[in-house]
């Protein structure tokens, strides 16, 4: 190929990794220190990483003239941009810049690792020559990507319903330490069962963050776990009904190719499994009862399932769907 | 009278029945029910991810632990898609699917416009506008309308109630998904019930008829199209074309030319024929003194075998080797067939005596005589084909589920419950609370855009700014 091409592939590539960096460590910084003036570095950098990145990959297309998605490293790199492009536009609507620490540094990850399987510019094996590839897979990584996102943000739920687990054990020792019958102990054992729908669902980092506690004080700046449970359905309601369209696609390819639109094949197993995954979450999350702590973890599970269904099976597992030679 | 005594009589003996039938529904209906369920069903397909499917008892206990390999086999983990454990499991979520829908979702549909206590729910708000009621009451009909609700009016107890909704239609959303999902399993019923499925290998020049249906395929050519690329990695034999040129004779006995290629299925009385794989057959030549000794009376495929006539030795087929390195004699990387060879493995009873890689035409001894060479290769194309009727009813069925989650998830059915008083002359108190089919907190910020937006009115007519109206109210 054009070595002035190959060059402007190798340049874009270089100002994605290095903005997604950049924009990681920036956000990561307004995440700990809510300093403006960090947001406002960190998700400029996150736009221009993930325009360089769709550019690279409109690049090879335009170069090669194959479709760039045909093996790891692109279907990596297409992630990482969606990932971006996904946490931008939840941003712009929601504010989701405290989580953007998180993404980006997943997007940097996923992008540096895709690079390993970046095997220069081979033409599409036959199975792959199908319009089907232009349908199936960006809908399927904007799924994946979606349901990073809102593992993100899963984090950070956990991370802050940790800490009031924690503060509230904190007050009900230091109640159960004061004279029986001080305002105190009343006040203690009352927050720790508060009305069905709170505002305030954290009440002892907002009682630690009153009395002066520096990391209640930081905790409390976050959103409230109402707020990022709701985050997470909204991004979770965004990859799912995607999974579902990705897997359908993907069928209809399968009927295409290989004769039967479901053959067991370990990649459409354990897509299949993270549907189910998240149809169990979307499931319990229609329940008050479940909605919040039980729904997080499951949005875990299923991020690790997804993990394991679009790395796992294809570098792991023999299928049609394999990367292994 | 004793057509009514002999009805209740049959009542109470129907009773605990009836009372075991509605317990049953209950739980099937319950959602961590269902839910427990489909993590049934996850675990399941989990371990046919893991575990190879389909293998003898022979792979399993070669590839894993004596005791892990044991319960392979036992409790048939190896054709886990199949098993009954499986197939129950989908079958009680079509049931839970089937209760929930029916005693949950559809009498839940369009819940009825009643009163309700505002403070009680915990989005509410109360808030003050200049005005009388009634001339309120048409202010906020005119807002609430400007951004999309659907407004109604009803009288209860003597107080004009107003009822705004949103999204209404979505509510139908996971009616539509479990019907999907049903539509779903009755198509794949249909090929279980009707349809049916094969492989079969043709050698150029050959004949093959599907035994289903009767078509013939003639295969006059296969060929390949292998290019090397130049990779970072070196060079890799990157596969870039298959292509089987045949005719093909349906029930109509018209032969029709046919190009077979992947991604590119030939249609043949409703029954696809895929390009699949393809291979090189190999004629073989064993003589035992120089004299021949037949073998086979067609060309072996990969896997194919013979035993040698008067001993008990067997010679088997195992690969294919398109370049042999001539340096080296052993097989090179590129796959083409420049200077090829095959890998036959040679068995003595059951156990495997050696392999040797031969070069086309090159005869090896084989002892006690015995000589074989690999004359040629004949290149043959491997086909699939599927007769697949319930194809169009899982399509409509796929659609339907993705529509119903669509609507299920995308879109928020919220309902504002609006009161408004007259609490001194020339002012209303407007009560106004909301809830949604997704809890309180997912409608919290609309809420709170919402009340404000109702007190800025005590300003100003804020009510026909439909550009503040958002275009989708999504979740």
């Amino acid at each position: 190929m054009d070595p002035t091409r190959e060059h402007l592939d190798q340049l874009l590539l270089q100002i994605g990794i290095s903005a997604y960096v950049v924009a990681a460590l920036a956000l990561f910084a307004y995440f700990l220190m809510r300093r403006p003036l960090l947001r406002t570095v960190g998700i400029p950098l996150a736009v221009l990483g993930c325009v360089a990145q769709f550019a690279e990959l409109g690049a090879r297309w335009w170069m090669t003239g194959v479709w760039p998605l045909t093996n790891l490293y692109g279907s990596l790199s297409l992630f990482s941009a969606v990932s971006a492009a996904i946490f931008l536009l939840f941003t712009i609507r929601y504010d989701l810049a405290f989580v953007g620490g998180f993404v980006m540094t997943f997007a940097a990850m996923a992008f540096t690792y895709g690079t390993t399987w970046n095997e220069g510019y081979m033409p599409a094996v036959p199975a792959l020559q199908s319009y089907w590839i232009k349908i199936h897979v960006p809908i399927v990584i904007s799924a994946y990507a979606s349901f990073m996102v809102a593992f993100c943000v899963a984090l950070i739920y956990l991370l802050k319903a940790a800490a009031e687990n924690r503060y509230a054990r904190r007050r009900v020792a230091a109640a159960a330490a004061a004279p029986a019958g001080t305002p105190g102990a009343a006040s203690a054992f009352t927050a720790t069962s508060p009305p069905p729908f709170t505002r305030d669902d954290t009440p002892a980092i907002t009682a630690a963050a009153g009395s002066g506690d520096a990391s209640a004080q930081w905790l409390a700046g976050l959103p409230s776990l109402a707020k990022l449970d709701v985050m997470q359905y909204r991004i979770v309601a965004v990859g799912w009904p995607l999974l579902a369209l990705g897997i359908i696609t993907g069928a209809m390819w399968a009927k295409e190719a290989w004769g039967a639109y479901w053959q067991w094949d370990p990649k459409e197993t354990a897509a299949l499994i993270s549907w189910i995954v998240y149809a169990v979450y979307i499931h319990l999350h229609t329940r008050p009862d479940y909605r919040g702590n039980v729904t997080t973890w499951i949005n875990v599970i299923g991020f690790l399932s997804i993990v394991f269904c679009y790395l796992g099976v294809n570098i792991f597992i023999s299928g049609l769907h394999s990367y292994k030679m | 009278m004793e057509a009514r005594r002999s009805h209740s009589v049959a009542s109470r003996a129907l009773g605990p029945l009836r009372e075991s039938w509605d317990d049953l529904v209950r739980l099937f209906a319950h959602v961590p029910f269902g839910v427990s369920l489909l993590a049934a069903w996850a675990f399941l397909t989990l371990i046919g991810v893991i575990v190879e499917q389909g293998k003898d008892p022979s792979f399993y206990a070669a590839e894993y632990a004596p005791p892990l390999a044991r319960l392979i086999v036992r409790l048939d983990l190896g054709n886990i898609y199949h098993s009954p454990a499986y197939l129950i499991a989908i079958g009680l979520i079509l049931c839970s699917m089937a209760a929930a829908t029916f005693t949950k979702v559809i009498p839940r549909r369009i819940p009825r416009l009643n009163p309700v206590k505002i403070d009680a729910i915990p989005l509410h708000a109360r808030v003050r506008i200049a005005g009388d009621a009634e001339s309120v009451r048409e202010r906020l009909a005119a807002f609430f309308a400007a951004r999309g609700w659907q407004v109604r009016k009803r009288e209860f107890g003597g107080a004009e109630w107003t009822f705004a909704d949103k999204n209404n239609w979505a509510r139908r959303g996971v009616l539509v998904a479990h019907l999907g999902f049903l539509i779903i399993a009755i198509g794949t019923t249909i090929y279980w019930a009707k349809g049916y499925s094969g492989q079969f290998a043709v050698l150029s020049g050959q004949t093959a008829t599907i035994p289903e249906n009767g078509a013939t395929i003639a295969l006059h050519r296969f060929a390949y199209r292998i290019d090397p690329i130049q990779t970072k990695a070196g060079t890799v034999y990157q596969p870039i074309d298959y292509v089987s040129n045949a005719t093909v004779t349906g029930k109509d006995g018209l032969p029709r030319d046919a190009v077979i290629r992947v991604n590119q299925p030939y249609d043949v009385d409703g029954t696809l024929i895929y390009q699949a794989t393809y291979g090189f057959a190999i004629d073989f030549r064993l003589t035992r003194d120089g004299r021949p000794v037949p073998v086979s009376d067609h060309p072996l495929k990969e896997g194919e075998g013979f035993v040698i006539p008067g001993t008990s030795r067997a010679i088997e087929y195992t690969r294919f080797v398109g370049t042999i390195d001539r340096a080296t004699g052993q097989p090179a990387a590129d796959p083409r067939p420049n200077d090829p060879g095959v890998v036959v493995q040679a068995f003595d009873g059951d156990r495997p005596a050696g392999s040797a890689l031969l070069a086309l035409g090159q005869p090896v001894d084989l002892g006690a005589g015995y000589a074989l060479t690999a004359q040629r290769y004949i290149l043959y194309s491997g086909f699939q084909y599927r007769y697949d009727p319930g194809i169009p009813v899982v399509g409509l069925g796929a659609l339907i589920l993705l529509l119903g989650a669509c609507a299920a998830v995308y879109f928020l059915p919220a309902r504002l419950f609006v009161l408004v008083r007259e609490s001194e002359p020339g002012t209303s108190e407007v009560g106004i609370a909301a809830t949604t089919v997704k809890g309180y907190e997912v409608f919290e910020e609309r809420f709170d855009e919402i009340v404000d937006a109702l007190r800025r009115m005590q300003s100003g007519p804020d009510a026909a700014n439909p550009a503040r109206a958002p275009l989708l109210e999504s979740v």
